[in-house]
């Protein structure tokens, strides 16, 4: 079948001076490159047709360059190996999710188990409550979830013999195995009657997080490297998008108490300025974002009609 | 309030529209809308537009040996846009019909 000649405006772009249209065309390939990559594949091509034939300005790359971001918020259906996107939002907000239960360890170590419970103020009792409740609803939800998946993968990396993958996806075992020896030595050998220094706080917390992040890259390189499909990945897609969203209650209640402890019931909590809190919610407000928006989007997928 | 309504000027409407007689590819799409709906369609907005109706399955891209990929309105398109239509015309039909009562009003 022959297609249709398409009807066709005279393109005005091929005026310009070489070192403009150059530096246009730079411009424009690094506005293309903040879509998705299955975007670009697509649609890259198309688009610096246009922007030449038009002999777009800075205004027309700026506005490519500005619909990047819905591309990702909202990547187009037809576009997506819908299990390669499934895989990938796993990944990231296995990663984001790890970052966040880190920082609400963080919390409830400088909060509720210094006995910050600011007597009068029910706020703080319910964010408590609340957090408690979350994280571990949501840790359970994840787990429970993701276990299928996990042991599919675990099966076949052993029966392919696969010892790279099998390493992977062990990390979520062996790095908090490792991180907890480790903390208990460290603490018999620099803790005292009131535990460590806040040297070896910082030193001990920022371990947690790097054992955090490479508990959570395993299972993440795993998923890239065995490309799973079918049920498992589907139900761990959705039960990510559950405990994506229970772990947000948790961040909200992290912030609640933060800030009742911040602006209200400072002669309990001892916190004087607001930098340290402020960066520390800023933090939490970008985990919980990542978190929650990658894993809606692997439900969107999973969820999605064929 | 004065000024236009652009966001009445809706912009899958006026691909949708600007396709409805023959396929174009992306600069002649742009070029058409401006010329004959008076609406300058920038290419972020043109191609986020396009990716959508694909994937609503409004529009088809055909075959081209080119980077210019040229798009044909589908069935279910041509029959989205006969309902937009027909909705838009009785808005402008009930407000041209009240604007002419209105004292002094002296357009249409």
């Amino acid at each position: 079948m022959t297609p249709p000649t398409p009807a066709g405006g005279t393109p005005t772009g091929g005026t310009s001076t070489g070192g403009t249209s150059t530096g246009r065309k730079l411009l424009a390939r690094a506005a293309l490159a903040l879509y998705p990559p299955a975007w670009r594949a697509r649609y890259s091509d198309e688009v610096s047709a246009l922007l030449d034939d038009s002999g777009a300005g800075l205004a027309a790359v700026a506005s490519v360059a500005w619909r990047a971001l819905p591309a990702w918020i909202c990547p187009p259906r037809h576009l997506h190996d819908r299990p390669a996107r499934m895989r990938a939002s796993l990944a990231t907000a296995l990663l984001a999710w790890s970052m966040l239960a880190g920082l609400g360890l963080v919390f409830a170590q400088l909060t509720q188990l210094q006995g910050l419970m600011a007597p009068g103020y029910a706020g703080i009792r319910w964010a408590y409550a609340v957090f408690d409740g979350s994280l571990a609803l949501s840790a359970l939800v994840a787990g429970l979830g993701g276990l299928p998946l996990w042991l599919l993968m675990l099966r076949r990396a052993r029966r392919e013999q696969r010892a790279r993958d099998t390493l992977y996806l062990l990390l979520p075992v062996l790095a908090p195995v490792a991180y907890l020896a480790g903390l208990v030595a460290t603490a018999g050998l620099v803790g005292g009657p009131n535990g460590v220094s806040p040297s070896w706080f910082l030193a001990v917390t920022l371990a947690g997080f790097a054992a955090a992040a490479i508990a959570a890259a395993g299972p993440g390189l795993a998923l890239r490297r065995l490309q799973p499909r079918g049920p498992a990945l589907h139900l761990a897609a959705v039960a990510a998008a559950a405990a994506g969203a229970i772990m947000a209650l948790a961040a909200a209640a992290m912030a609640v108490a933060v800030v009742i402890l911040c602006l209200w019931a400072r002669r309990f909590s001892y916190y004087h300025n607001f930098t340290t809190p402020g960066i520390y919610l800023a933090l939490v407000a970008v985990a919980a974002s990542v978190t929650t928006v990658s894993a809606a989007r692997g439900a969107r997928v999973a969820l999605a009609k064929p | 309030m004065t000024g236009r309504l652009d966001r009445w000027a809706d912009p899958p409407l006026l691909v949708l529209a600007s396709l409805a007689d023959e396929p174009k590819h992306g600069y002649a799409i742009t070029q058409d809308v401006a010329q004959t709906m008076g609406v300058r369609l920038s290419a972020g907005t043109l191609y986020a537009v396009i990716a959508r109706l694909e994937a609503r399955g409004l529009i088809e891209p055909l075959e081209s040996d080119d980077r210019r990929r040229p798009y044909r309105i589908t069935a279910a398109g041509a029959q989205a846009l006969a309902q937009e239509s027909e909705r838009m015309s009785k808005v402008a039909s009930v407000a041209r019909e009240r604007l002419s009562t209105r004292p002094g009003w002296a357009r249409a």
